[in-house]
């Protein structure tokens, strides 16, 4: 922070204060809207405002079970988060090595990030059916969503292992620790705080994902589903009710998570190490 | 939470003993009497948003013991997974068209209609097709033509009462246009309006097709460009010439959007997004409700009338099965008809929703009689004041003018396949 | 023996991924591939081999079209998520410094994403349509006397909505490239005299491309993919490759869809696998 502000600086801070409005955009409607009156709708004009849509979340809908479905969603956000992070680590731990068909697994990680959602959804619904067996949020569900945060797992790990400094690791080879210790002691400290970085992709991306899970899901549907079949009778301001005690409640969240991290940043500060930064 | 619903059900065992004994003379006829509480069913329903209410589930778990987990989703994708997860669902919810498509898959099975009690009340239409034994049979897929199947196991559709349904029917309506008198400030009366320049850039219809199409040939009746064999069986030819003007009106920048969610239609008509639109009874009086005028014009054509009901999957037997059955006849014996005559659908055994509801309401949406107080909609929300008439009046005078029914037709693949290129173009 | 040791121990901790991968993506790209060639009636699907489905599809002008309007989209998407996320990320990785306020500002850029895409969606009508906020505010400064009606259901609220979903995608690839960029580099070409335009056109963005690619490659696949999108924010008003798939596995005609997503598959591989000639993301990241 030593350097002298330019006007670059300020034109640059500037812009990025206008993208995050844009951001926020949506947010901001929703937040307003979710004040809406007793009458009011989705949409402008406002009905007066109220706190009715609050204390209407917690009730039950006419259609649809929001809490039923919030539930599973973080289930299988969570679900989703901790099997990205675990098998992102082993395919990233494995391709520090070329090994045999290495190559042909990239492309196929490539091919899974960028085929259309859709397609997958479609796919697994059509071999479950095939197959005779019952689609279920927490099985092709699962597989579903794992094929889209898999590869940003993996590739955030390639990205991780690249600059990874192998003096630490032989280091501890060298004192005589064994693989399961060095990666233990050694490897994890160090990548820890990226792997909060995938944790919370594969927790984003699983959490709001609606074409993978709209042909999996099965009987009982997601989130995102559920405030989609909830839009086929009159919905009403209850759904930015939720929006807007979600951005709260994520914000508070991150609150937390930044409060523990400045918090540990300080003592490794103390240390003296600085492995792992830079590493988002 | 075991022991919570057992304490619950025995201080109810006196209050229920006449619906036990109802439930068990029920299931007697079936085999063994049993009591739903204590067996802790739960059936899977799979529907729209149209009838996947809460308050329904809520009702049943008091009055049956029977869980029941409502799934809503918008019409396609129910259809979807009544054709493609036949384990997904237990009861489907389904309408009529959908039943033309979805039932020669084999993922439901037929209904034995001496086990409804109340089938003898359910309304012609969903028989012989005749509302009053003088009425004609409306173009399209009327209800009574998917309605039978010739035995238990039988695939293909039966047209006479066979004593075995595809699906018992529950709801149904008849629709038209909804328009914003306010923003529109002269009479409509013909469905050739929704075409008329006048509103360009905010008219809309609907983006499903087996429903939109009839809505199309309608408008294209009406405006004199066609004269069509049966609406509710185009040929080619027809289908081209109707998606053709539709394509231009497209073009022309008629349409504001295209809605396929029944919100998004009452959304569009709240902000002024769109002044005439195809619309469904419910949607209006969300709308109204909201303090938006809104009306559903009754037009000189007649009405698209939908219809919809209960199937049960195939892979349902044994206690589920029973229960299953208990459901329905229960959703026929005149609570659930109330509950949906409220939101201004009409139920399949009209008679006896009528004791479920005050005279006041059963003159308004059923009688077509002036309120004489405020009109209240199931969550006790007023919708209208004393003196309004429903739109298009009574039941015999709005079910009697039905133009058409929602409608698969025999050439459906190539419709689909115009409507895809309707859509994208 | 050790080279064979070490590839077992690799597969070992591959396997996971490759066993999700094979059973999510390869069985399902096999079987869409196989099904396209089968046959539908009304309400089912029968395995044959027949060309139909393909015959149907390239023999519509609406294919093209469509086919077009979605490369069209994807290349207008991904020009402006570029510039701005270039310089959102460029803001980032050279004027924040601090390790935590960049995380701060990453982490204030999902929260948005934490409200399902559903409700932001629905939320857009409100904010853009006839009576919405920002017509509203137009004509309250004066800008405009009648609201504006292509803010909502048009190409332009289709882009926009695109644009919010996916520059984050372009913005962390980016930032992450410039981070690896030796802090020396540009001293020394400071030194040497260049102005900072000099440097960012010949020094920096040159050592993004990897990122910008990696970015590119994001953006290009789900703009090609999306379907939810164009429908919601055009009002079912415009279509793109994923809207004809959707429409046709909506009405249950999988073999044409199933057709349409080889078409479409087939596309965007080799869009993708040209961009990556021009970068190893392997050793780039």
């Amino acid at each position: 922070m030593g350097e002298k502000r330019s006007t670059g600086f300020y034109i640059l801070t500037a812009i990025f204060i206008a993208f995050l409005v844009f951001l926020y955009g949506p947010v901001i409607t929703i937040g307003i809207l979710s004040f809406q009156g007793p009458t009011g709708g989705l949409t402008f004009p406002m009905q007066g405002t109220s706190l009715h849509w609050f204390q209407e979340l917690f009730r039950t809908q006419m259609v649809g079970d929001i809490w039923g479905s919030f539930q599973r969603s973080i289930i299988l956000g969570l679900t989703v988060m901790v099997i990205t992070v675990i098998f992102s680590v082993g395919a990233g731990m494995a391709y520090r090595k070329k090994f045999f068909g290495s190559t042909p697994l990239f492309y196929l990680i490539i091919a899974s990030l960028v085929i259309p959602s859709i397609l997958v959804s479609l796919g697994v619904g059509l071999i479950f059916s095939q197959l005779g067996w019952e689609v279920h949020w927490s099985t092709s569900g699962l597989g579903a969503q794992l094929t889209w945060t898999l590869p940003f797992g993996i590739l955030i790990m390639f990205a991780v292992f690249n600059r990874f400094d192998k003096a630490y690791e032989e280091a501890g080879r060298d004192l005589g620790a064994g693989p399961v210790q060095v990666f233990r002691l050694i490897v994890l400290p160090i990548i820890a705080p990226s792997l909060i970085g995938v944790a919370l992709f594969g927790f984003t991306l699983s959490y709001d994902e609606f074409a993978r899970t709209l042909l999996t899901s099965g009987s009982r549907n997601t989130l995102p589903l559920e405030i989609f079949g909830m839009t086929t009778n009159v919905t009403t301001p209850v759904i930015y009710a939720l929006g807007t005690l979600t951005t709260l409640f994520s914000l508070l969240i991150i609150l937390f998570f930044l409060t523990f991290f400045v918090l540990s940043q300080r003592r490794r500060n103390k240390k003296g190490s600085d492995a792992g930064k830079g590493l988002v | 939470m075991k022991a919570n619903s057992k304490s619950k059900i025995s201080r109810r065992s006196l209050l229920k003993s006449g619906v036990a004994a109802t439930t068990a003379a029920a299931a007697g006829t079936l085999g063994a009497p049993m009591i739903w509480a204590q067996s802790n069913i739960v059936l899977r329903q799979s529907g729209t948003g149209v009838s996947a209410f809460n308050e329904i589930a809520a009702k049943a778990k008091e009055d049956l013991g029977i869980t029941m987990e409502m799934t809503a989703l918008d019409s396609d994708s129910v259809a979807q997974k009544v054709a493609t997860q036949p384990k997904s669902f237990d009861i489907a919810d389904i309408e009529y068209w959908m039943c033309k498509k979805v039932w020669p898959i084999g993922n439901m099975q037929a209904m034995d209609t001496s086990k409804i009690k109340n089938y003898d009340k359910i309304v012609g239409i969903f028989k012989d097709g005749k509302l009053t034994p003088t009425s004609t049979i409306a173009q399209g897929t009327a209800p009574h033509t998917v309605s039978f199947v010739d035995g238990a196991n039988g695939k293909s559709f039966s047209s006479e009462e066979t004593g075995w349904m595809t699906m018992i029917p529950t709801i149904y309506n008849a629709d038209t246009l909804g328009i914003r008198p306010d923003l529109i400030n002269r009479p409509i009366n013909t469905w050739a309006e929704l075409l008329n320049p006048e509103f360009k850039g905010k008219a809309s219809i609907l983006d499903i097709s087996s429903i939109g199409i009839m809505d199309m040939a309608m408008v294209c009746e009406a405006m004199g460009e066609i004269q069509y064999g049966d609406k509710g069986n185009m040929t080619k030819e027809e289908i081209d010439k109707t998606i053709g003007i539709f394509t231009e009106a497209k073009k022309a920048g008629q349409f504001r959007a295209f809605w396929k969610t029944f919100d998004e239609s009452v959304n569009l008509m709240a902000s002024g997004e769109v002044v005439i639109q195809s619309m469904w009874s419910p949607a209006i009086t969300a709308v109204r409700s909201k303090g938006i005028p809104c009306v559903y014009q009754p037009l000189k054509e007649g009405y698209r009338s939908w219809g919809g009901g209960l199937g049960i999957a195939a892979h349902l037997s044994g206690k589920e099965l029973d229960a299953a059955y208990e459901y329905i006849n229960w959703y026929l014996s005149g609570w659930v008809g109330g509950f949906l005559m409220r939101q201004g659908y009409y139920s399949a055994a009209v008679e006896t929703s009528k004791e479920y509801m005050s005279a006041d309401e059963w003159g308004y949406w059923f009688e077509g009689k002036a309120a004489k107080g405020d009109i209240v909609n199931p969550q006790g929300v007023k919708m209208e004041s004393a003196g309004a008439v429903r739109d298009g009046g009574s039941f015999y005078d709005r079910m009697g003018s039905v133009a058409c029914w929602n409608a698969v037709m025999e050439e459906n693949q190539y419709m689909v396949r115009k409507w895809n290129e309707f859509i994208a173009s | 023996m050790a080279v064979l040791q070490r590839n077992i121990s690799s597969l070992l901790l591959a396997s996971p991924v490759i066993l999700v991968l094979s059973a999510f993506i390869i069985v399902p790209i096999i079987l869409i591939t196989a099904v396209s060639f089968w046959g539908a009636t009304e309400f089912s699907i029968y395995p044959a081999f027949l060309f139909d489905n393909y015959e149907f599809l390239f023999t519509s002008e609406v294919t093209y079209r469509v086919f077009f309007r979605t490369l069209y989209f994807a290349f207008l998407v991904w020009l402006i998520t570029l510039v701005i996320g270039f310089t959102v990320a460029y803001y980032l990785a050279f004027f924040v410094h601090s390790l935590t306020w960049q995380i701060i500002c990453f982490l204030l850029c999902t929260i948005p994403f934490w409200t399902s895409n559903i409700i932001r969606m629905i939320s857009w009508i409100p904010f853009l349509g006839r009576n919405g906020l920002a017509n509203q505010s137009l004509i309250e400064m004066g800008i405009v006397n009648e609201p504006v009606e292509w803010l909502l259901y048009s190409e332009f609220s289709v882009c926009l909505a695109f644009v919010h979903l996916y520059t984050l995608f372009m913005v962390v690839p980016i930032f992450n490239t410039m981070m690896r960029i030796d802090k020396s580099l540009i001293e020394a070409a400071r030194d040497a005299g260049a102005s900072s335009t000099q440097i960012l056109v010949n020094v920096i963005i040159p050592l993004c491309k990897p990122g910008i690619m990696i970015g590119s490659i994001f953006v290009v696949a789900l703009v090609m993919g999306d379907f939810i999108t164009v429908r919601f924010m055009s009002g079912s008003q415009i279509a793109n490759m994923g809207r004809l798939i959707s429409n046709d596995i909506s009405l249950l005609q999988y073999p044409s869809a199933c057709a349409t997503a080889v078409v479409l598959l087939a596309t965007v591989v080799i869009m993708i696998s040209i961009m990556l000639r021009f970068v190893d993301i392997r050793k780039e990241l």
